[in-house]
C-alpha cells in the first residue's frame, strides 16, 4: 500500500509545480524515502527475526517417498517442477507442431522464432553442418526444457507445504514461486551430459590422443615438453572447470533471482524486523520480477545451450 | 583422473563446510529424475515436435520461394506482353496513318477525277447542244429556203401569169436565192 502511495504521489506533486523531469524524479525519490522513514518512525523495529529462514523456500521435502536400491527417488517439489516443465515443454511443442499453419498466429510465431534461434543461432552458428544436424535435437531440447523450467519458476503455484491455508477445511499449500533450475542437481546433470558428449565427439572426430593434443592452443609447436605438459594441465583444469561454470551459472542465476524476489517481496523486512524496509523493497520486487521473467530466464537458457554448442564445436573443429 | 575427483568434490566439500547447506549439495535422486525427464523430453521433441516444425517451415520457405519465382515469372511475362502490345499499338498507329494517307490520296484522286469528268461532261453537253442548235438552224434554213422558193414561184406566177415549167422554176429560184444573204441569219445565231 505504502509503495503505491509513493508512486502515485510523485507525479501529482510534479504536476502541481510543473517542474522539469529531473526535479520530478528527485521529488519522487524524496517522497518514496519520506514514506519509508515515516513508516520506520510509526512502526519502529521489532528486532531481528531468527525463526524465519529464507533458504527454506528451497528446501526439498519428500512428498511421495520412493526408495529404490538405496537411492532416494522421492518425489519432492523439484521433481514436481521438473515433471511440470517436461510436460509443458512436450505439450506446447507437440501441440504447436501438430497445428503448424502457413499463416502463423502469435503463439506459433513465438515458437517459430525460438525454434529458429535454436536452429540457426545456437546450433548453426557454432557447429559444422554435419554436427549441427546430429546435435540440433539435443541443443534445442536443452534450450526449450531449461526455458520452460525457468519460466514456470515465476508462476505462483500451491507448492509451499511448510505453510498452508484452509479452504473449506482443505489444507492448501501456500502459493509460492520456485524453480527446478534453482537446484544444483539439475544443471549439474545437464552439464555432465554436455561434458561427456563433447569429449566423446572430440575423441570420435580426432582419436583419443589427437583430441587430447588438440587441447593445447596453437603456436606451441616449438615449446619444450615440460612447458607443454604444464600448459596441458592448465587446459585440462579448464575443461573440468567447465563442469562447475556451466552448471553453477544457471543454478546461481536462477537461485539468486528467486532469493532477490523473496527478499524484495518482504523477506528482508521480515528477516530484519523493520517493516519500513518493505516500503523500500516492494517496488523493487516488481522491477526484479520483470527483469527475471523478461530477461534472465530466457538469457540463461540461451547461454547454457549456446555454450554447449560452443564446447561441441570446439571439440570437433579442425583447429582448436 | 585425480583431478576429476578433486573437482567433483568441490560441491560436496561446500556442503560439509557450510554445515549442511542443502542449496549447493546435489542429490542423486533428483539427478536421476532430471536425467530421465530431460532425455524423455528430448526424445519426444526430436521424434514428434521438431521434424514437424521443420517440415512446416521448409514447406513455407518453399512456398515463399515458389511464390517469388511465380511473381517474377509473371512480371516478366507481363513485361513481354506489354512490350508486344506497345509494338502492336505502334504498328497499328502506323497502319492507321498509312490508311489515312492513302484515303486522303484516294479522295483527292477521286475529287480530281470527278472534276475532270464533270468538266468533260459539261463540255460534251455544251458540244451536243451546239450540234443540236446547228442542226436545228440548218434544218430551219432549209425550210425557209423551200418556203421562200415556193413563195417565189407563187409570186412569179401571179406576176407573169405564166406558169413556168419545173426546170425554169428551179433555175429561177436558185438564182434568186443565191442573191439572198442568209449568212446574216445564221451569223446572228452563231
Amino acid at each position: 500500500m505504502s509503495a503505491e502511495g509513493a508512486t502515485v504521489e510523485a507525479p501529482e506533486s510534479a504536476k502541481k509545480s510543473g517542474l522539469s523531469t529531473k526535479n520530478k524524479v528527485l521529488i519522487g525519490i524524496g517522497v518514496y524515502l519520506g514514506i519509508a522513514i515515516l513508516m520506520l518512525l510509526i512502526f519502529g523495529s521489532s528486532g531481528k527475526e531468527e525463526s524465519f529462514k529464507p533458504q527454506n523456500e528451497f528446501k526439498l521435502e519428500p512428498w511421495v517417498s520412493i526408495h529404490l536400491a538405496g537411492i532416494d527417488l522421492s518425489i519432492n517439489k523439484a521433481v514436481f517442477y521438473l515433471l511440470l516443465a517436461s510436460t509443458l515443454t512436450i505439450f506446447t511443442m507437440v501441440w504447436i507442431s501438430r497445428r503448424m499453419h502457413q499463416k502463423p498466429n502469435r503463439v506459433q510465431t513465438a515458437v517459430e522464432v525460438a525454434y529458429d534461434l535454436t536452429k540457426n543461432t545456437i546450433t548453426g552458428g557454432n557447429l559444422e553442418p554435419g554436427m549441427a544436424a546430429r546435435w540440433f535435437p539435443f541443443l534445442a531440447a536443452l534450450f526449450f526444457w531449461i526455458w520452460f523450467s525457468n519460466m514456470i519458476g515465476f508462476l505462483p503455484l500451491p507448492t509451499n507445504t511448510e505453510h498452508t491455508f484452509s479452504v473449506f477445511g482443505l489444507e492448501i499449500p501456500s502459493f509460492a514461486i520456485y524453480a527446478a533450475t534453482a537446484n544444483l542437481s539439475i544443471p549439474l546433470v545437464l552439464t555432465l551430459i554436455v561434458w561427456v558428449s563433447y569429449h566423446v565427439e572430440g575423441i570420435r572426430a580426432k582419436g583419443f590422443f589427437k583430441y587430447l593434443g588438440s587441447w593445447l592452443p596453437p603456436g606451441l609447436e616449438d615449446m619444450n615438453p615440460i612447458g607443454k605438459a604444464f600448459i596441458f594441465v592448465i587446459e585440462a583444469i579448464s575443461h573440468f572447470a567447465r563442469l562447475i561454470s556451466l552448471s553453477v551459472r544457471l543454478f546461481a542465476n536462477i537461485l539468486a533471482g528467486h532469493l532477490l524476489l523473496l527478499f524484495m517481496g518482504g523477506g528482508l523486512a521480515v528477516l530484519l524486523g523493520i517493516a519500513a524496509l518493505g516500503a523500500l523493497t516492494f517496488p523493487l520486487a516488481f522491477f526484479f520480477f520483470i527483469l527475471e521473467v523478461g530477461l534472465i530466464a530466457t538469457l540463461q537458457a540461451f547461454i547454457f545451450s549456446t555454450l554447449t554448442a560452443i564446447y561441441l564445436g570446439g571439440a570437433t573443429s579442425a583447429s582448436h | 583422473m585425480e583431478l576429476l575427483g578433486y573437482i567433483g568434490a568441490i560441491p560436496l566439500a561446500a556442503k560439509k563446510g557450510e554445515g549442511g547447506s542443502f542449496l549447493v549439495s546435489p542429490g542423486l535422486g533428483l539427478m536421476i529424475w532430471t536425467l530421465v525427464l530431460f532425455l524423455f523430453t528430448m526424445w519426444v521433441l526430436s521424434k514428434v515436435a521438431f521434424p514437424k516444425i521443420q517440415e512446416a517451415l521448409d514447406r513455407r520457405a518453399k512456398t515463399i520461394a515458389e511464390s517469388l519465382d511465380a511473381a517474377e515469372r509473371q512480371r516478366r511475362e507481363s513485361d513481354e506482353l506489354l512490350e508486344e502490345y506497345r509494338g502492336r499499338l505502334a504498328e497499328a498507329r502506323e497502319q492507321a496513318d498509312d490508311i489515312m494517307v492513302r484515303a486522303r490520296k484516294a479522295a483527292e484522286t477521286v475529287e480530281a477525277e470527278a472534276t475532270v469528268a464533270g468538266r468533260e461532261k459539261r463540255e460534251e453537253l455544251v458540244a451536243a447542244a451546239k450540234r443540236d442548235i446547228e442542226a436545228e438552224t440548218r434544218r430551219s434554213l432549209e425550210q425557209i429556203r423551200t418556203e421562200v422558193a415556193d413563195l417565189t414561184v407563187l409570186a412569179t406566177e401571179k406576176v407573169t401569169r405564166k406558169s413556168l415549167n419545173a426546170e425554169d422554176q428551179r433555175r429561177l429560184v436558185e438564182e434568186a436565192l443565191s442573191e439572198v444573204d442568209f449568212s446574216r441569219l445564221s451569223g446572228s445565231e452563231n
